[in-house]
């Protein structure tokens, strides 16, 4: 009887995994991410003027484009939190300041690994850098500011401010090689790119890179949303275990 | 015929070890964590579910048995 259960248990385990949408986001991020090394490192051209290292830019341009669009979504979410006062709206600002956190962490040293053969300095105090590491600041302060603040509902509110705040700084990012002109690449991508910024082999390995790093980041943000229900749900039972 | 630059793989093979690297090890440790955190919530509703239980069988029924 009870090794039937088990297996009826086993079974309904099973189908929850097939139906859970983060195993296929995550299967499309792996197959698509296989598909972008091929892309990369085989079909690419050589960059005639910096070489093989030129390959980071597939790579460093899409993690720095969804860093903005996590802080993008934090801030989004705090002005949702700020009226409606929902778990909901907290969930998604949090989730997204931690993954906006670790990709903005990650351009930041593909950045300094690009620069040490190209511009033979691992860091310069110049605009682009500068911005960029002021925002990591900001939002490595966001999640402090969670986590140390008196309250949950106190770090929740503050922290809500400081993502709608910070958000200021990611335009003064991309637009820091136009308004401050200095040794970083002008953008190749978005309002401000030329047309002819890139070949058209590269353009298109770039928006392919972007769409294999959008669909990880849609798997990180979901597993760490989905990571903050279980734990809000934990600390509810809690509480009502101490009430008792 | 045109040179090519110096190919720097060293620093290329790093930048794209780091990425792959920290990705995974942030998506395997939310997965951890999840499960560990889920693992406890089940524990604790097993043991609220199975608590309620005893103190229901423990009460009087309606006819006061």
């Amino acid at each position: 009887m009870a090794a039937i259960a088990g297996q009826q248990r086993g079974k309904a385990s099973r189908k929850a995994t097939y139906r859970d949408p983060r195993i296929w986001m995550l299967l499309l991020a792996a197959a698509l991410t296989l598909v972008d090394g091929y892309l990369i490192f085989m079909v690419a051209p050589t960059d005639l003027v910096l070489g093989h290292i030129q390959r980071i830019f597939y790579i460093h341009v899409p993690i720095s484009i969804l860093s903005f669009l996590g802080f993008l979504l934090c801030a989004i979410a705090g002005v949702g939190y700020l009226i409606r006062r929902t778990e909901r709206w907290d969930r998604l600002a949090h989730a997204s300041a931690e993954v906006g956190v670790v990709f903005v962490t990650l351009a930041l040293v593909t950045g300094v690994i690009w620069a040490r053969p190209v511009w033979g300095v691992w860091w310069t105090w110049e605009p682009r850098l500068t911005t960029t590491l002021i925002l990591w600041f900001i939002y490595v302060a966001y999640l402090m500011i969670r986590n140390y603040a008196p309250t949950p509902q106190q770090g929740r509110t503050w922290s809500a401010v400081v993502g709608i705040i910070g958000f200021v700084d990611v335009p003064i990012v991309y637009y820091s090689v136009q308004w401050w002109r200095s040794i970083h690449p002008v953008q190749v991508i978005g309002p401000e790119a030329a047309d002819d910024a890139l070949e058209p082999i590269m353009a298109r390995i770039l928006v392919f890179s972007l769409v294999a790093m959008l669909t990880l980041f849609a798997y990180l943000l979901m597993e760490r949303m989905a990571l903050r229900g279980a734990e809000d749900a934990l600390s509810q039972l809690r509480r009502e275990g101490n009430s008792d | 015929m045109t040179e090519l630059p110096p190919a720097n793989l060293p620093f290329l093979f790093a930048a794209f070890a780091v990425v792959w690297v920290v990705f995974f090890i942030y998506a395997a440790y939310m997965s951890w964590r999840r499960q560990s955190v889920q693992r406890e919530l089940d524990d604790m509703r097993r043991s609220g579910a199975s608590s309620s239980e005893r103190i229901l069988g423990d009460a009087p029924n309606d006819d006061g048995v």
